[in-house]
């Protein structure tokens, strides 16, 4: 090879590798907006710790409100399994909770109402960890909630799961459960498949020679009685080995059942008796600003007087600072990248009494519509927005509500 | 047999590996790739291997390459090896794959991503095409078996993980727990395609008549592939310049 060509392949090659930083995002801005804001809105989310030893628990909680408009154009919500969205198995679940409802198998959810969750993941893995609830949905793939940075210490060596069957019988870790036994027994076929090879290739493989004597038809040299008695002594090895591997089995396990894959039942939380309407009148986005402004129609069907706290879209949320009740309800520990620097304005912003319906004007503005890569709603088909509201009374009483409209792009400052 | 002179005999001998090597690859590679790309969850995750579709599909699909390695073998080497030789580089591809992707690359336990053998119905496809010297017997007894012993060869492996326990108030398989505990992102568990249909309602244990019926339909599969390995490897011949030098002809 040309020394020259080969010093330049492998400086590109070098190159090329230098710049290279290892993947730590698993696809949640890489999901289209309409995915992201119209079709599981989690919120009130908790995780119970920033930092846990490997074998330490963590605790995700919060609610899940399945949108309204959801984009049944593309599919239609009929399955879904609660999950833990992390970069593999660096967390396993413990335990999912809808509601009350244990999640191991799948489910079926219910448009516009809302569900608690609960998540606890024992850390496995040392590192640091994107860690999210996650709704599977069948048709659509997974919908993300919220991510947290969890460090996790400790040896993943001393990681175990213990269990223990019903029949009495201890699993001291799942992870490393009979792996003696799948070694062992590939191993005795793989001994049987090599000898059956060997048998052949004693000599060398001979395969020329071989093609060579048929090619002169002289088929009978290739074969001899040593041949045919070592090939029925293979079938009979072969039918006596699964035939006593299937009996002792089932004499050493003789209670096993069948993979379990039904599906499980979950109520949603009931519906509050309190509700404030939104409806959209006009939506508009504005590319320089990075805002997006609304006009909704809200009418107050609560007997108190509500202000408009948030707006959260694609777990985004957008608090009203004014408001010292929907301040209150952001965790210290809640993650920065998702709450929104400039907040909601909202005009006009006094209490909406009970009974009333007022017109009035929102804004959420921030960077985070592009580095979220939500303002690519505007090339969806449909360019619509989805968001979920919370409104507050005097006492801090939260109404949720939800909205949903186009929104119109606009390219130069208004 | 005419004998090649000894200096040529050696060069002979590195041929054959060569050839040995390039078949072997050729059809360890794209046996896996098939599995994959056709059964592979069944074969990937201990929670998908279930007493309906496991036993049915995983060996009905897999006995292609059986075959077709079969045809190349036995038609232009009288060697009875072509089943066991492409289960082999399926295990080797198999094992590397568990090894160097699921284990050390996505960190999955190996008591979620585990394999299945093959090579018992192989060992017994290649003992009867020799024993017969028939391809429509080997067919017919060979690739029947080929299946019906896929479930009870694995089942040693498979039953410490159906043992059965109580998780979160529920019934369930260890298998069930070791696919619900080990998070998979891009795995839900409704994917799973596990005893669904009706063939539940035939008897207690439903894998008995989804081996036999896997086996029924491999004698089929078999012969398929049998045919296609036979027409894949009657290519067009150039005239062979070295004859001579191989012993062939003057």
């Amino acid at each position: 090879m040309n020394p020259r060509l080969l010093v330049s392949s492998v400086s590109i090659l070098a190159l090329l590798l230098a710049g290279a930083t290892p993947a730590i995002a698993h696809g949640e801005r890489n999901q289209e907006p309409f995915l992201r804001m119209r079709t599981a809105h989690w919120y009130d989310v908790t995780w119970s710790a920033d930092q846990v030893k490997v074998n330490d628990e963590i605790e995700i909680r919060g609610r899940l409100h399945i949108f309204s408009d959801w984009p049944k154009h593309l599919f239609e919500l009929k399955t879904v399994y609660l999950n833990l969205g992390a970069n593999g198995p660096v967390f396993v679940k413990s335990a999912t909770y809808l509601g009350d409802t244990p999640m191991m198998q799948s489910t079926h959810l219910e448009y516009g109402k809302e569900y608690e969750f609960r998540i606890v993941a024992k850390a496995r893995t040392p590192g640091r960890h994107h860690v999210h609830p996650m709704l599977n949905v069948g048709g659509a793939g997974p919908l993300l909630g919220p991510g947290k940075w969890i460090e996790v210490t400790g040896n993943a060596a001393d990681f175990v799961f213990p269990l223990k069957t019903l029949d009495g019988i201890t699993i001291p870790n799942l992870e490393t459960w009979q792996l003696g036994n799948v070694f062992r027994v590939h191993a005795y076929w793989l001994v049987l498949a090599f000898a059956w090879l060997g048998w052949w290739f004693r000599g060398g493989p001979s395969l020329l020679s071989r093609f060579r004597v048929l090619e002169t038809g002289r088929e009978e040299t290739l074969f001899n009685n040593a041949d045919r008695i070592a090939a029925a002594a293979l079938v009979v090895l072969a039918l006596f080995s699964v035939a006593y591997g299937m009996i002792s089995t089932n004499s050493k396990y003789p209670r096993t059942s069948a993979l379990q894959g039904g599906r499980v039942r979950v109520f949603p939380l009931p519906d509050s008796p309190d509700q404030v309407i939104v409806r959209h009148q006009k939506g508009v986005y504005q590319v320089p600003g990075r805002s997006l402004q609304l006009t909704l129609k809200v009418t107050n069907r609560t007997p108190r007087p509500v202000r408009l706290g948030e707006f959260t879209a694609a777990n985004l949320r957008f608090v009203n600072r004014a408001l010292p009740a929907a301040v209150a309800g952001i965790p210290a520990n809640y993650p920065e990248d998702l709450l929104t620097r400039t907040g909601l304005v909202v005009t006009p912003d006094d209490p909406i009494a009970p009974g009333e319906t007022r017109e009035i004007k929102v804004e959420a503005a921030d960077a985070a519509w592009e580095t979220e890569r939500l303002a690519s709603l505007m090339g969806n088909p449909d360019s619509s927005y989805g968001a979920v509201l919370f409104f507050f009374d005097s006492q801090g009483k939260r109404t949720v509500s939800e909205v949903s409209g186009p929104a119109i792009p606009v390219f130069t400052t208004l | 047999m005419a004998r090649p002179k000894p200096a040529s005999r050696n060069f002979e001998r590195i041929a054959d590996w060569m050839l040995l090597a390039v078949m072997f690859w050729t059809i360890a590679v794209s046996f896996k790739n098939t599995e994959v790309l056709t059964v592979g969850d069944w074969e990937m995750w201990v929670d998908w291997k279930d007493r309906e579709w496991w036993p049915l599909l995983y060996p009905l699909i897999c006995i292609s390459f059986p075959a077709i390695s079969q045809a190349i073998f036995w038609k232009h080497f009288r060697l009875p090896i072509g089943a066991t030789f492409a289960v082999m580089g399926l295990m080797l591809t198999t094992w590397t794959s568990l090894f160097l992707g699921h284990i050390g690359w996505t960190r999955f336990p190996l008591t979620l991503v585990w394999g299945a053998t093959l090579i018992p119905g192989a060992l017994l496809l290649d003992g009867i095409l020799l024993l017969t010297a028939n391809p429509v017997v080997t067919a017919i007894a060979g690739g029947a078996l080929f299946s019906i012993v896929f479930y009870p060869a694995n089942w040693p492996i498979l039953a410490p993980f159906r043992l059965v326990v109580e998780h979160l108030g529920q019934l369930a398989t260890v298998a069930d727990v070791v696919g619900y505990t080990f998070t998979r992102t891009s795995m839900p568990e409704y994917l799973r395609i596990i005893e669904r249909g009706t063939l539940r309602t035939f008897g207690e244990n439903p894998a008995v008549v989804s081996a036999l019926f896997s086996g029924f339909l491999s004698v089929i599969m078999y012969g398929i592939w049998f045919t296609i390995g036979l027409k894949l490897s009657n290519l067009p011949r150039m005239k062979n310049a070295y004859s001579r030098y191989m012993g062939l002809a003057a």
